[in-house]
């Protein structure tokens, strides 16, 4: 037998979100901008490169992913062997990155080789040829992979959600199919890119430490000025034709478990709500002692997890909560969720878990500033969405001292029975 | 270079502490020398399943998760046919409240029914989710018993089955506390702006009054020594075949181990790498074409995992990848393929470097294996694999009779 406790609690400190400042910015000759974030503790510099190349600018379906994905398959210079060759020899990494408003590449690599890593940057993102057979062969790769996908109830209940919010005709919403992958060709793919992958839309990040040794290496390979005919492509107005809030079923051919996805619309990060709704929906299922996570998997031992979130794409908002669950909990689980909304727009919530929201939330604010690379990656949204310099300090003040009452009503605003997306995908 | 110090308490739990300037963050890391590898062949998945019990709270702290988040930290736990590893990050201010959590669930867990019922329920929830209702879930689970026969890696870390997971009860979860979460059966690093001889005493102050418990050393049967080829055919719902092709070799703190995990990467660490230029563009026959090490504390496989083509026979799939793996023991490496690894393994351990978490568990990691200085001196095993090495640890390792081989394909329609 263990004794019993003899000493006395540890007494906790408040967390503070420690320093959320943006990083400085300077100008590359031709006006591309770089964001330096430093204090690194290891000979490693993380430079991102992030145009405005996004699904969102697509006038083809697919374009925008496969453009990207397409950069390393083959350059004027290289063919893809040798390409993914040179670059793999200096130890690098370099990540492709595909989202629905922006699209570049992220490289890491060891400071002393960051001359060569850049070269070979500069000549993939600005000169890959797009060659017929690389192409076919990323094609069935991911064609593959689509089918695949097919197959997750998750992923079936992802796409759903998204196209009953933005509408089926809109970059946000758009379902895809084989057919989309098939009837893609180079000629769409060369035209993306001319279009969208120039030095005037684009921005640099550096992170990691002394990222001023960076900048004449970058100001030799990016700093060249782009094409005189080149005029910057305007974002296009997104027209969101939503559908009717209410039960969405998808059939898939899954023997244990469903997806249970619920949605609504939300707001863009420049709202005045945004960072209380990010606080509410923290409360409602955005960490381990949230009140879906509470209930759901700890008391009734429904799920491994479940996870809700507020995000926003360029110009619209959501809010969503995921589940897998096994499929005789599922309307259960579905009850349960329920409740838990409608408890948080009638009462409000104690002071005992506004407090503990409060200080998890400090300490995710603190941990996403924790280290160049970590900054690196909180910054991209704040960037890419103007969300303002202040974005972390307001959503830390915002954090402090929200009340409880702002919290009902946010729930009243943003989280209607009404106005509720419900999908299920997995077998009825 | 990883610096670390290192205390014993009377007790035997050993301490180690890394000073970081580098974060404003701690991480408190406990390992327990205690893994699926430690279960009894008809309650599999009990260690995880223990893992979750671990949060189930104390009379002191009746939610663990709780006293974590109001310091503004986060935790958590996984489990692994080796071990068992839970960490918190937090404030280095905070520091303490994750030292007095970890003694007071070490001291005294609250094991009760309700928890027990509750956890089972979500582990099986998780089991279902990761390995059953996902395309390719269940490769795992059928590989391990396919090549293993005796030694309990025949089993994964989440269980054999699912009903093993229904079936543990409140008495064995006693027994398996009693017996692995003690102080000698713990390591607890510390990573983060911290003095070493601070940490040296709060873990005193914390740890320091637990008893030791038992130390005996385990007693795994070794896996006999394969001699036949064996081969597992299986039909499931998924678009496409999938080709598994596992080889026993020698245990993680071995030489061949930093061989062979060399040699992996040559063959299939990057996209310029053997497998994806030879086996997926070349010949067009794979989508995707790895392998790996297990990386196992006894001796482990080497596993080819790959997603055939549509219209790839898998029997010329595996020719072809035989051919690869015989073409490394024929012809050796090149200079430049060896060069091209060596500074691959430089930027993924500077990568590893940058998060004290890591290094945290690392050292613990490094510290069950026999020596928490392995963290500097693997570098060192790394940077010095010749050519004749990678020849002579694939000749010994890629033979058919050590071969175990999955053919994994879509049902017909």
């Amino acid at each position: 037998m263990k004794d019993k406790v003899i000493h006395n609690v540890p007494g906790i400190i408040t967390p503070s979100a420690g320093d959320t400042s943006l990083p400085g910015m300077v100008k590359l000759g031709n006006g591309v901008p770089v964001y330096l974030v430093g204090n690194g503790t290891v000979d490693l510099l993380r430079v991102e490169f992030n145009f405005r190349a996004g699904q969102i600018m697509e006038d083809v379906h697919l374009a925008a992913s496969t453009a990207n994905a397409m950069l390393t398959e083959g350059t004027l210079n290289h063919d893809a062997a040798s390409i993914n060759d040179l670059i793999d020899s200096t130890g690098a990494a370099l990540n492709h990155l595909a989202d629905k408003d922006t699209a570049g590449l992220i490289t890491v690599t060891l400071a002393r080789k960051l001359d060569e890593v850049m070269a070979l940057a500069a000549e993939v993102l600005f000169s890959p040829s797009f060659p017929e057979n690389e192409f076919r062969m990323l094609t069935d790769r991911r064609v593959q992979a689509f089918r695949t996908g097919r197959q997750r109830t998750s992923v079936i209940a992802r796409e759903a959600f998204y196209e009953a919010l933005c509408g089926s005709d809109n970059p946000y919403g758009r379902i895809t199919t084989e057919s989309d992958y098939r009837s893609l060709t180079t000629t769409d793919l060369r035209q993306f890119h001319e279009r969208h992958y120039q030095p005037g839309n684009m921005y640099i990040t550096v992170a990691g430490r002394e990222p001023e040794q960076a900048l004449p290496v970058l100001e030799r390979y990016f700093g060249h000025a782009g094409s005189n005919e080149w005029v910057q492509p305007e974002f296009p107005s997104l027209f969101f034709e939503s559908s009717q809030p209410g039960m969405i079923f998808r059939e898939v051919a899954s023997p244990v478990q469903s997806t249970v996805r619920m949605g609504w619309k939300g707001i863009t990060r420049t709202h005045p709500d945004y960072q209380a709704l990010q606080v509410a929906t923290m409360i409602l299922g955005g960490y381990f002692g949230s009140r879906l996570m509470r209930n759901i998997r700890e008391d009734k031992g429904y799920t491994y997890g479940i996870h809700a979130v507020a995000g926003a794409f360029r110009d619209i908002g959501y809010i969503t909560l995921m589940t897998d669950v096994a499929n005789e909990y599922r309307d259960a689980a579905l009850n349960e969720i329920r409740k838990e909304i409608e408890s948080l727009m009638h009462h409000e919530a104690g002071e005992d878990e506004m407090t503990l929201v409060r200080n998890h939330m400090m300490g995710e604010i603190a941990r996403m500033f924790d280290g160049p690379f970590s900054v690196a990656e909180a910054m991209k949204g704040v960037i890419d969405y103007e969300a303002g310099a202040d974005y972390y300090t307001r959503l830390a003040e915002t954090v402090r001292t929200i009340t409880p009452s702002t919290i009902r009503k946010i729930f009243q605003s943003y989280f209607s029975p009404d106005e509720t997306y419900i999908i299920i995908a997995g077998t009825k | 270079m990883i610096r670390f110090e290192r205390h014993k308490l009377a007790n035997g739990m050993r301490v180690l502490v890394h000073r970081d300037e580098g974060t404003p963050m701690v991480t408190v890391n406990i390992l327990y020398d205690a893994g699926s590898r430690d279960e009894y062949p008809g309650s599999t998945g009990f260690a995880h399943l223990f893992e979750h019990l671990m949060f189930g709270g104390t009379t002191a702290v009746p939610v663990f998760d709780i006293p974590v988040m109001m310091a503004g930290g986060e935790n958590n736990a996984f489990t692994s046919n080796d071990i068992t590893n839970y960490f918190i990050t937090l404030p280095a201010n905070n520091l303490e409240t994750a030292l007095w959590l970890e003694a007071d669930r070490m001291r005294g867990l609250d094991l009760n029914e309700e928890r027990l019922s509750n956890q089972k329920s979500v582990v099986t929830e998780e089991f279902r989710q990761r390995y059953l209702n996902q395309p390719y879930g269940d490769l795992m689970l059928l590989l391990r018993p396919l090549a293993y026969q005796v030694h309990p890696y025949r089993w994964p870390a989440i269980g054999m089955d699912i009903s093993h997971i229904e079936k543990a009860d409140l008495a064995s979860a006693r027994r398996f506390y009693d017996r692995y979460y003690n102080p000698s059966n713990a390591i607890l690093s510390i990573a983060g702006r911290v003095n070493p001889d601070d940490m040296f005493a709060l873990a005193e102050k914390w740890f320091g009054n637990i008893p030791g418990g038992t130390t005996d050393s385990r007693s795994l049967p070794a896996e006999p020594l394969q001699d036949k080829r064996r081969e597992l055919t299986v039909y499931r719902q998924v678009p496409a075949a999938h080709l598994l092709m596992a080889y026993h070799t020698g245990p993680r703190s071995s030489r061949d181990f930093y061989i062979l995990d060399l040699m992996t990467d040559i063959l299939a660490g990057c996209d310029s790498a053997r497998f994806p230029s030879l086996l997926v563009r070349q010949k067009e026959l794979f989508s995707d074409a790895d392998i790996y090490l297990s990386g196992d504390a006894d001796p482990g496989l080497v596993i080819f995992s790959g997603r055939l083509r549509d219209g790839t026979d898998i029997r010329m799939a595996e020719e072809a990848v035989t051919a690869e793996l015989n073409r490394i023991i024929e012809e050796s490496v090149t200079p430049a393929e060896l060069d091209k690894a060596r500074n691959r393994y430089e930027s993924h351990r500077l990568m590893s470097y940058l998060s004290a978490a890591n290094k945290a568990f690392n050292i613990a990691y490094h510290e069950v294996l026999g020596d928490a200085e392995g963290i500097n001196t693997e570098k060192e095993q790394y940077m010095s694999v010749t050519a004749g090495e990678i020849t002579e640890a694939s000749r010994k390792t890629f033979r058919t009779e050590n071969s175990n081989i999955i053919h994994y394909l879509p049902e017909q329609r």
